[in-house]
Formats: structure tokens, C-alpha cells, sequence
């Protein structure tokens, strides 16, 4: 399937640690394999980079870093076989994040090399961080992913992160530098010019530059990320999905996709505990059968999207 | 992004203009869940103020969207907001037109049961007018049909024991979104409606 046809970037982020973003990149990431696509898995996240753990793989294999000190000279000689088919991975991107100074162009250059990559399907997991590092990564991929598990902690982080990345894209797209201060003040939830949500961001914005504003709303309505509700037990948590795609709505004016959700299931910890991704060693379990389904829905809607 | 008072009644409710009187009040139930003080997903999000204007905007799409009449001339009020052609955004399911005049041929009542007691005839006259077949009751429920005539019928000579009867209830008024509660009591009155006699 790799070859000539644009791969697609789906960065998985917000919320906290332990929602399971890690393992939800490393089983989506095997069940597209599955399905015939080639699939390089990354690794991102700042607070404990170990998708390797769960894919079984020992950590001391060459890493980003040594293409970035051009220790080595290909992007591709950095890559990890994992065992399973058609399936690589890379790690060492948090060091690039992590970088206070990453400047743009450091980030955009990591971007291209990674779009570089001859691969169908790449999944980025960017762990719970917030900083502008991450934003922007999330930001700048085809498709980004929020796993939040049904708990009022978790969903009040991805909040925080959804709003944090909505203000930073809007901050990208305005052109004025007074359009610009104001989201950034309004950045500060406590913030002078009492803005506490993005309609009255878009007012403050409205009486000082009309274009921008217009810039605003054709923004929001292109951006769409994707949800994933992790360790539901109950009918009523699935239904929280619902919930928080219709809040965002009211709140942010924006369509969330909810892509689906993943069961709460013992399976989940034994296989981590052995260190094997659950949709190879209990692929009948239930959560394994959720994260297939999210799978397939994602290479559904990307077979769509490019009227394949 | 628009806000609140901007959004027309549709919008409110995330239906489609074409919205069938049962996805409406599926609808409206999922809001009401949603914009909820105890509710997980909003909590964070809207203040105490907010929320109420919410509810009040629900509340009242909701009594416009259910009244045939109140509907139609919302819609030619505020014709020049309401898109017609959404743009496939959301996942919205286009219900053909036969349907709608089907569903909405039920107007001699308002959907709320109301004054009406909770009892078998409201639960038919309700369950019509959603457009919903025994059928679909019995395999959503795994009630068998006859039981659920007889629950419509209000044939407690061959309705099972209350105990019994309770389960049953409880199952249908889950499906119609009503308040299981209010149907059962409203049912076990019945029961002693007929001890009297």
C-alpha cells in the first residue's frame, strides 16, 4: 500500500498520563498494520517515552536524535523493526519537543522529515503535555486524537488542552498583532479583559479587526478532532462521549468526532504487564474488539476523506 | 460558532431541519442529560448562568420543534437561518419525506403524556406517535408482544403479577424515554382501582 500516495499523520494527545494513549496508539497502530497498510508508530511523549514496553521492544535502539546529530544520515536508519509486519516505530521525538527553544522551524523541520517517511499511516503519541511544543504538533497533523477516560480529572484536562490548542490555532490564523494579544490575554482564564469564552474572544476581536474574526469562525469550523473514551463501564459512560461532543459544540463552536470508545477489560493490564499488545495476545477480548473497530472507522474515514 | 441566542432551535438541539419527531425527542433527552448540573461533561466548561440559559434554550426548542403547528411557522419565521442542505458536517440521517407525514399525522396530542394518567392507552397514544412498531418494542425490550398489547390494553387479567408487571414496565417506558417510575405507579392504581370495584 506505501508508495506514492500521501501518508496521513493522526497525533494522539491531551488529557493526562494514564488515560491510555499509549496503549491506544500501539494497538490501533498494529490493528491498521493488520489490515495491510504500512505503519510507523512514534513516540513523543515527554513524560516517559515507552510505547517500546508495550511493544515489547528493548529501548536501547538508535533514535531520532541520532538522525537530528546526523549520526546517522537517513530518517529511515532510525527505525525499529517490532516484530510485527509491516509495523515500525521511532523514538527519541520527545528530546525535540521537550527542547525549551524548539523553535518553529526546528518543529517544521521534524514535521517534513517525519512526512518523508514512506509509510501509509503515522501515529504520534504525544503523551499528556501541554506545552506550545505539543500544541503545535498536534496541531499541525492531519488528525488529532484525544483519549479521555471517563473521570471528571481527565475530561477537565482535555478541556484544558482542547482550548489551549483552539486559541493557539485561531493565534496562528489571525494576522493582526492586536488580534493576536487578545487571544493570548485570553489565554489567561483570569484575564483583565474578563474574556472567559471563545464568543466573547470573537466579540473582543470583532471591534478591532472585522477580517480577523471572519478568519476566526472559518477556522473553527475546520477544525475537528477526534475523541476516544477509554475504560468505559457502563452504557451511561458511552454516552458521556456523546456529552462532551455536544459541550464543545455549545462551548467552542466546533465539531469533536467522537471516534468511539474502549471497554474497561483485566485483559488490558495483564498484557501490558507482559509486555504484549493486547490485539495480538487476547485480540477476542473485548477492549480488543473496541480498538479494532476505532481502527477500521479511522481507515474508513481517511479512505473517504481522500475519495479512495 | 455561534452563540447560543444566535443558534436557531435545530441547532440547539443538534437535529437536522428535517428531524423526525422521534430523533427530536431523542434529542432533547440527550440534552437535557448533557447540559445538566451534575453532568461530567459540562461542569468545567459553563457557569451556573450559562447553563441555565442552555436549559432554557433546550426547553423551549424542544416545545417549539414537538407542536406541529408551533414548528411550521418557526420554520418559515426563520427560513433564511434554517440550512436546508446541510453539509453532510454532522451525521445527520436524511428521512425520507413519506416518514415525517407519517409520524407527524399524530398531532391530536401533545407528546408529553401530561395530565393523562401513566397508564397503557398514554403509552400506546406516545409510542405511536413516535412512529415506533410493537415490534421493534418487543425485540428492543425482549418483551413478547402479547404481554405489550396487553400492557397498552390495560388487560390486567392477563397481565402477570405486579412483581412481574414492574420488570416489564420498567423495560418499555426505558425505550420510550418516559418516567418509569411515574408509569408504574400509575399503573399499580389500576390495581387498586379494580380491588375497589
Amino acid at each position: 500500500m506505501a508508495g506514492n500516495q500521501q501518508r496521513v499523520i493522526w497525533t494522539i494527545g491531551g488529557g493526562k498520563g494514564g488515560s491510555g494513549k499509549s496503549f491506544i496508539t500501539t494497538n490501533i497502530g498494529i490493528c491498521l498494520s493488520h489490515l495491510g497498510a504500512q505503519v510507523i508508530l512514534i513516540d513523543a511523549d515527554l513524560g516517559g517515552a515507552n510505547l517500546h514496553t508495550f511493544l515489547g521492544v528493548l529501548p536501547s535502539a538508535p533514535t531520532l536524535s541520532d538522525f537530528i546529530k546526523k549520526r546517522v544520515s537517513h530518517l529511515k536508519d532510525v527505525l525499529i523493526q517490532t516484530g510485527v509486519p509491516n509495523l515500525q516505530l521511532l523514538t527519541g521525538a520527545q528530546d525535540l519537543l521537550d527542547a525549551a527553544d524548539a523553535k518553529s522551524v526546528q518543529k517544521r523541520k521534524l514535521l517534513r522529515s517525519i512526512q518523508s517517511l514512506e509509510s501509509d499511516y503515522i501515529l504520534v503519541d504525544l503523551g499528556g503535555g501541554n506545552t506550545l511544543s505539543v500544541l503545535d504538533f498536534f496541531l499541525m497533523s492531519d488528525g488529532g486524537i484525544l483519549v479521555v477516560t471517563p473521570e471528571p480529572t481527565s475530561i477537565e484536562n482535555t478541556y484544558r488542552f482542547l482550548k489551549s490548542a483552539f486559541y493557539r490555532r485561531l493565534r496562528q490564523t489571525v494576522s493582526s498583532n492586536s488580534a493576536k494579544a487578545l487571544i493570548d490575554e485570553a489565554m489567561d482564564g483570569k484575564n483583565e479583559a474578563g474574556i472567559r469564552n471563545p464568543y466573547e474572544l470573537l466579540k473582543e476581536v470583532r471591534r478591532i479587526n472585522e477580517d480577523d474574526a471572519r478568519t476566526m469562525v472559518e477556522e473553527a469550523e475546520t477544525f475537528h478532532p477526534n475523541l476516544i473514551l477509554n475504560q468505559v463501564r457502563s452504557k451511561k459512560d458511552i454516552e458521556i462521549g456523546f456529552s462532551i461532543r455536544s459541550a464543545c459544540q455549545k462551548y467552542f463552536g466546533i465539531h469533536l468526532h467522537y471516534l468511539g470508545y474502549v471497554v474497561y477489560d483485566q485483559d488490558v493490564g495483564n498484557s501490558i504487564r507482559k509486555r504484549k499488545p493486547l490485539v495480538l495476545e487476547n485480540s477476542r477480548s473485548k477492549a480488543a474488539q473496541c480498538v479494532t473497530e476505532i481502527a477500521s472507522r479511522l481507515a474508513n474515514s481517511h479512505r473517504m476523506r481522500k475519495g479512495m | 460558532m455561534k452563540r447560543i441566542e444566535e443558534q436557531t432551535h435545530y441547532e440547539i438541539l443538534e437535529v437536522s431541519p428535517n428531524a423526525t419527531v422521534k430523533e427530536i425527542q431523542q434529542a432533547y433527552e440527550h440534552a437535557r442529560e448533557t447540559f445538566h448540573s451534575d453532568s461530567l461533561a459540562v461542569y468545567s466548561l459553563f457557569s451556573e448562568e450559562e447553563m441555565q440559559k442552555i436549559q432554557a434554550s433546550v426547553e423551549e426548542a424542544y416545545r417549539v420543534l414537538m407542536d406541529e403547528a408551533l414548528r411550521r411557522s418557526y420554520d418559515q419565521s426563520h427560513s433564511h437561518l434554517i440550512e436546508r442542505s446541510p453539509k453532510g458536517k454532522q451525521t445527520e440521517k436524511l428521512v425520507p419525506s413519506s416518514e415525517i407525514k407519517g409520524s407527524l399525522s399524530f398531532t391530536g396530542l401533545s407528546l408529553e403524556i401530561g395530565e393523562m394518567p401513566y397508564r397503557g392507552k398514554s403509552l400506546k397514544q406516545l409510542r405511536e406517535k413516535l412512529g415506533i412498531d410493537l415490534k421493534a418494542i418487543s425485540s428492543e425490550t425482549k418483551i413478547n408482544i402479547k404481554t405489550l398489547e396487553w400492557i397498552e390494553e390495560e388487560n390486567l387479567d392477563f397481565l402477570p403479577a405486579p412483581v412481574y408487571l414492574k420488570g416489564f414496565l420498567k423495560g418499555y417506558a426505558r425505550v420510550l424515554k418516559v418516567d418509569s417510575q411515574k408509569l408504574i405507579e400509575g399503573y399499580l392504581q389500576l390495581y387498586e382501582e379494580r380491588k375497589k370495584k
